[in-house]
């Protein structure tokens, strides 16, 4: 199945046809990824805080990102259940749009770069300025993530 | 000076206008308003998991106030200011908006729990074992239903009129 046949049939799925039904089922679940990413981000975000020394000082980074980790992980959950279902229903003009082109890229570096340097750094003992450097450079990260997706609505 | 007239003179403001007309003021308000519940809902999140016991057992809940708390006044700031900006793009119609009026009856909400629990939840005087307290679990629970309600209302002004 070639790259435009495939996205045409994903937007006439069952579920992008629920998704398209009620007026409340497209804003329900946008609500929900916002409930996602303040799960995923948000807690991704007090690591980064941590790693810049702005907050949790009496913790460890390591015991912090542990203790975080089963909350980041439930709010990609949702991210990565309520997004395809947004994108299912216009999936031939979404992925044509270049604020979801960037925000694809941006996602996939930032989950790149979570899972390996971020997760290393956040457990271990890093110097400070390595730490700073990546709690930095992952909040930058995040932020591109959202920022691209708000643009989608824009471009 | 009525309510319509009001209305009507703040939409004729170059400010109003200008977030309005413009072609980036509007997302690029409308991304930093979404971004603050991005960065710092996880702060929310977590202070009412940790009262219900479900997270960050290992400090305790006065200690998870207490950090974060000017990080949540930051963001709160943030994100209060950005919808004013936008709401001020666009007055007359969110008045009509039923969706607005729910969030913003939403916020006065937010305002009453944060004035009710303060004091024996998360202050400085609240009992060390409050996670483990009725009340506190009952600061939590609705603290998480007036955020969700917070954010479902703000997403359903878009589909108001």
């Amino acid at each position: 199945m070639s790259a435009p046949t495939f996205f045409e049939w994903l937007s006439t799925s069952p579920w992008a046809n629920a998704m398209n039904g009620p007026e409340w089922a497209f804003p329900l679940v946008q609500s929900l990824h916002f409930i996602g990413f303040a799960f995923s981000i948000g807690t991704i975000a007090i690591v980064d805080f941590r790693l810049l020394g702005w907050t949790m000082r009496r913790q460890s980074t390591a015991e912090l990102a542990a203790e975080l980790d089963p909350w980041t992980w439930a709010g990609l959950a949702l991210m990565l259940i309520t997004g395809p279902l947004m994108f299912s229903t216009g999936a031939v003009e979404y992925h044509n749009n270049p604020s979801f082109q960037f925000k694809m890229v941006c996602l996939a570096l930032a989950l790149l770069f979570h899972f390996t340097i971020h997760r290393k750094v956040a457990r271990s003992e890093a110097p400070p300025l390595a730490a700073k450097f990546v709690g930095g450079l992952s909040l930058v990260l995040w932020t591109a993530v959202v920022a691209g997706g708000r643009m989608i609505a824009f471009v | 000076m009525s309510i319509p007239s009001l209305l009507q003179w703040i939409e004729s403001t170059d400010l109003s206008t200008a977030i309005r007309e413009g072609a980036l003021p509007y997302p690029i308000l409308g991304g930093i308003h979404l971004l603050s519940i991005a960065l710092f809902g996880g702060m929310v999140l977590m202070t009412d998991l940790r009262l219900l016991g479900w997270a960050m057992r290992r400090s305790t809940v006065q200690d998870i106030v207490r950090q974060f708390r000017p990080w949540k006044w930051a963001g709160f700031a943030v994100v209060t200011s950005t919808g004013l900006l936008l709401a001020w793009a666009e007055p007359q119609k969110l008045y009509r908006s039923p969706a607005f009026w729910v969030k913003m009856a939403l916020l006065a909400l937010v305002g009453v729990h944060a004035l009710g629990f303060r004091a024996r939840v998360y202050g400085s005087t609240a009992r060390p074992d409050v996670a483990e307290t009725i009340e506190g679990k009952l600061a939590a629970c609705l603290s998480l239903l007036l955020w969700a309600g917070l954010i479902v209302s703000g997403r359903l002004i878009a589909y108001d009129a």
